[in-house]
């Protein structure tokens, strides 16, 4: 069996393409933004090398540090939202004889399948503190906690991650969804005629089957919070002030609107960083055995 | 027996609830392209409109060649769909089921491309075109969607492939198959499901794409549908109603083929259950 | 299920060649790439060579704004006169997005700079130090650009070290503190001469249920604006003082204007949720009456005479008593730098290029002046106005003689202060952010870019 899957011939043929493209689109310009962020430099010109002087001057910079702030705050409210609803969903839509779950099904993933800029749009409207949605809920509930929701320095980072979480739902949905499909129906069956409870089930036997794609989730919902952009780059622009900055606006701040492509670079550069070891965390400390059915 | 929603009231009201949250915002969309400026923002946010301006479709369709646009996004789109998956199906299966001393080395140096911030190697990557001789091709946008999608389309497939009992190798190595013909006609098969979900992924993720096709193509014939909403936007104003306009044209494609798609993930979903029980 | 692998394995095969097709591109691709004035503007390459004269037909790259009336009418004008000035060029127009420089300065990272572009301060000072603009000097010479200019205009065509990168159309335009004159007399207000007249004016339209100010904050430059103005209640050159680094945010001036702003910002200045409203969305509350004044360039008169005629006006900025007032009634905030029509150095028709520059610059100034009703334009146009100017556009032309000016946001020649005051003013927005705080971020940058 090693011999029959460890043919070399075969695993060069199905590795090299992605490999070799890989490494030449993504990887190599990467690499660019590594060496550079040693420059000072415009993006234009030939730059001078500063050493670490870059990163000196970002430990130091308080612009920074709101930005990693910002990017933990937005990767924890995005992680917990879509994995815990996300399961919720799945475990929900998966269960037969649930009345709609095609229509439930289809609608979670309507908001991923529309662009970015819609679903921002839709939600500056729903924020606005004059007539706005939210703050009319609230008004009908009688709750006086009328917010400035983005435009207010506290909680416009959280405002943002709420938009982001929510529209990227149906991502995780569809992936622990068909996880749960994949989990052979009789272990189910066998949970529950020993008498646990449904709930006791999913989280003894159903969920530890799908750690793999719960690996993945997480992985995906930290590293795409640590790297948000696009919800402040059309909602805030890093605003109100510089109080819904993440690391890759700050980065792009930096290379285009102040010319300092350098210090974007390094920027990126810890943003990489950070994430790898966040995946490297993950891949040690969960699920490291190999699943046996 | 009375039926299940009776017995779970909560369950179900939640249920339909965050559908419901869910699918309003295609409603929004199409109302929303249907407005005056005015409506959008002060009078009327969230209903239907009050008169039906039409003629915010014929703005967006007058404003820039949609045809064309659409055209290049299905190119775009399909090119990307079938090249990212192919070679990540391919490189997934080999790190998550054949034996090598560096697969685990391979999968962390693919899941990098998932974190790199595609604004900063935004000139790295355009310089990188231009000297390919890709500048202003088609070439110029689908090699690095392919690229940049292919991370995350093999992070999916390993998990699909870790999943997989290895007795089905196992069998098929005895009855003699290559292991060429155990991936294709056993392997593929099994995964169906995520290749189907992956196909809408993959396909939304160039669809939509923005910030590297505004900066890598700049040829009028080579543009595709996001690009189209550059011509409402102002440096003050923007008419608001025309671009929901361009933004719904845009979506419609999208919603149908995810329709499409949709029924044949639960379809996949369990057939692929099935094999492994 | 034997369809669908065979259709997947027909998928992988072609796929398969394809990467294989691209790779082997790729390898040509770079052995290949040592030639990067391939890369030019292609088109213009084809068409013609430098020394073409002026009847061989050229066609010209351009990278221009072009999406709202106020950028596609004039550039429209602009291109129909050049067809019939010079039938031999033909524009092919790129369509410049609102993404803070990022395409234009890719395309320069590439080398595939089109032959025209819309160059800002800050486009001209990062191309001139990367080689990528022309110098203009020797065609405003020839074409005898300096002669249309207005004297008080030339700011706008020549840079500090005295030499001209863009063919400006845009001339010294200013922010106004607009107001709603029939707001202002339903609520018994008069004009504010002193800070004390505005703070007490504001607390009354908040009383009264009114928005005092609307303001699109989610662009930062007007909260600069809006800072500035108070600035230059004592300190006529403004927010350019800094920009040199000549003066400090933490000096007096500075530290009260700033403080000036939080305390309008508690007492109800803003409408809520300011710092994310759009233009849209501001200039709706204006024009509908909701809100008593409004923030915004000059441009803005000729859409909210619209909306409200004769009840548009603009208002000195109070100052600390009546004296301060009239000394400083003259101290506008805004005004322009160098800007306009700027030619990559790398054009393969230089002349045409410029020439044809220079041609639109005139052109653009011109259908502005004579039927957008602006008279701030950047050359002296002789045509008669199309579309008289309205009355607050009359009353701001009086006033252009005795006026001084700083600059907006954008003209702004230091690219690092000028994004920490805009963070630091849309900060001041908040009223969460003090004085302080702001005085000592602002310095850091000016101290940083030194």
């Amino acid at each position: 069996m090693n011999k029959y899957l460890g043919n070399k011939t075969a695993i060069l043929l199905f590795i090299l393409p992605a490999l070799l493209l890989y490494s030449v689109v993504v990887f190599y310009p990467m690499l660019q933004v590594f060496f550079r962020s040693l420059f000072d430099w415009d993006g234009l010109t030939p730059g001078t090398f500063i050493g670490l002087g870059n990163y000196t001057r970002l430990f130091d910079d308080s612009l920074f540090h709101t930005s990693v702030y910002n990017g933990i705050v937005f990767a924890l409210v995005i992680t917990v939202a879509q994995i815990a609803i996300g399961t919720v969903l799945a475990f929900a839509v998966a269960e037969a004889g649930v009345r709609g779950r095609k229509f439930v099904r289809i609608s979670v993933f309507i908001p991923v399948v529309l662009s970015i800029t819609v679903v921002c749009q839709l939600w500056m409207a729903m924020y606005n503190p004059e007539y706005g949605l939210i703050n009319r809920v609230f008004e009908l509930l009688g709750i006086s906690y009328r917010q400035d929701w983005i435009s207010g320095s506290k909680t416009a980072i959280y405002a943002l991650a709420a938009v982001n979480a929510w529209q990227y739902m149906g991502y995780h949905f569809a992936l622990l969804l068909a996880a749960v499909k994949s989990v052979p129906e009789h272990y189910m069956e066998a949970a529950r005629i020993d008498g646990a409870s449904k709930f006791k089930a999913h989280l003894r036997i159903t969920i530890p089957l799908m750690a793999e794609t719960y690996k993945f989730c997480l992985i995906f919902a930290i590293t795409g919070g640590l790297n948000a952009f696009a919800n402040m780059y059309i909602m805030t622009g890093g605003g109100p002030g510089t109080s819904s900055y993440t690391l890759t606006y700050m980065m792009y701040r930096s290379a285009f609107r102040v010319g300092e492509y350098g210090y974007g670079s390094a920027s990126a550069a810890f943003l990489v960083i950070e994430c790898l070891i966040v995946t490297l965390l993950i891949n040690r400390f969960i699920a490291r055995q190999r699943i046996v059915y | 027996m009375r039926p299940l929603w009776y017995r779970q009231p909560f369950k179900h009201g939640f249920l339909w609830l965050y559908a419901l949250l869910s699918i309003y915002p295609l409603f929004w969309m199409i109302s929303y392209s249907l407005k005056s400026n005015d409506e959008i923002f002060v009078t009327n946010p969230f209903g239907l409109p009050l008169h039906f301006r039409v003629e915010n479709y014929k703005t967006a369709w007058e404003s820039f060649n949609v045809p064309v646009y659409f055209l290049n996004s299905v190119i775009v789109t399909c090119a990307t769909v079938v090249g990212s998956l192919s070679l990540a199906v391919l490189f997934s299966y080999a790190i998550a089921r054949m034996r090598f001393r560096f697969s685990g080395a391979a999968r962390i140096y693919m899941i990098v491309g998932m974190f790199v911030p595609v604004q900063v190697i935004m000139i790295p990557l355009a310089i990188l075109m231009r000297d390919f001789h890709l500048a202003n091709t088609y070439g110029s946008l689908i090699v690095p969607y392919i690229s940049f999608n292919l991370s995350f389309a093999t992070m999916v497939f390993y998990g699909f492939f870790r999943g997989i009992p290895i007795e089905l190798e196992e069998s098929s190595c005895i009855d003699g198959a290559s292991i060429y013909r155990t991936f294709f006609s056993i392997m593929l098969p099994i995964i169906r499901p995520a290749l189907a979900t992956m196909i809408i992924f993959v396909f939304l993720a160039a669809w939509n794409e923005f910030p590297m096709a505004l900066v890598l193509i700049s040829k009028e014939t080579l543009k595709t549908l996001p690009l189209g909403l550059l011509f409402f936007q102002g440096q003050f104003t923007t008419d608001w109603g025309a671009m929901g306009a361009a933004m719904t044209i845009a979506s419609i494609p999208t919603v149908i083929l995810y329709m499409i798609f949709s029924d044949q993930v639960e379809r996949a979903l369990t057939v692929g259950s099935a094999v492994k029980g | 299920m034997k369809k669908w692998s065979l259709l997947l394995s027909a998928t992988l095969l072609i796929s398969a060649l394809t990467a294989c097709g691209a790779n082997d591109e790729n390898e040509a691709g770079a052995s290949k790439s040592a030639s990067p004035s391939a890369s030019g503007s292609a088109a213009a390459s084809e068409s013609a060579s430098p020394s073409a004269d002026a009847q061989k037909p050229v066609k010209l790259k351009i990278y221009a704004q072009y999406s709202d009336d106020d950028t596609k009418l004039p550039y429209d004008y602009a291109v129909a006169e050049l067809k019939k000035a010079m039938p031999n060029v033909e524009m092919e127009l790129d369509i410049q997005a609102q993404d803070d420089g990022q395409k234009l300065k890719t395309y320069a990272a590439m080398g595939t700079l089109p032959d025209i572009f819309q160059a800002n301060l800050d486009i001209i000072n990062t191309f001139k130090n990367s080689n990528n603009i022309l110098q203009l000097d020797e065609y405003v010479d020839k074409l005898g650009f300096k002669d249309k200019m207005y004297p008080s205009t030339m700011n706008t065509l020549v840079t500090e070290d005295g030499h001209s990168y863009a063919f400006p159309y845009a001339g010294n335009e200013v922010g106004l503190l607009f107001y709603n004159k029939e707001i202002f007399a339903a609520n018994n207000v008069q004009e504010p001469k002193t800070y004390a007249d505005l703070l007490a004016a504001v607390k009354t339209f908040k009383a009264a249920g009114v928005t005092p100010l609307s303001m699109f904050a989610k662009e930062k430059w007007p909260a600069v604006v809006l800072y500035d103005m108070f600035v230059t209640r004592t300190e006529p050159e403004g927010i350019l003082k800094l920009d040199r680094g000549e003066a400090k945010a933490s000096d007096p001036a500075y530290k009260q204007a700033a403080e000036q702003v939080v305390e309008l910002v508690k007492a109800g200045l803003l409408p809520k949720g300011a710092t994310s409203m759009n233009y849209d969305q501001a200039a709706a509350l204006f024009r509908e009456g909701k809100a008593a004044m409004f923030i915004n360039g000059q441009w803005e008169i000729e859409d909210s005479t619209k909306a409200l005629g004769d009840k548009l006006g603009y208002l000195y900025i109070p100052a600390s008593d009546e004296a301060a007032y009239e000394a400083a009634k003259y101290n506008f905030s805004g005004g322009g730098g160098p800007s306009g029509y700027a030619v990559s150095s790398h054009a393969e028709n230089k002349e045409v290029a410029a020439e044809v520059a220079a041609f639109l610059s005139e052109k653009y100034a011109e259908f502005k002046y004579t039927q957008r009703g602006t008279p701030i334009v950047a050359t002296k146009v002789d045509l008669p106005v199309q579309k008289e100017f309205p009355p607050t556009m009359k009353q701001l032309s009086e006033d252009i003689p005795n006026m001084k000016t700083t600059a907006f946001a954008w003209g702004l020649g230091n690219a690092k202060f000028k994004a920490a005051i805009e963070d630091a003013s849309q900060s001041l927005l908040t009223g969460a952010y003090s004085a302080d705080r702001f005085a000592s971020d602002v310095d850091k940058a000016i101290e940083q870019s030194k």
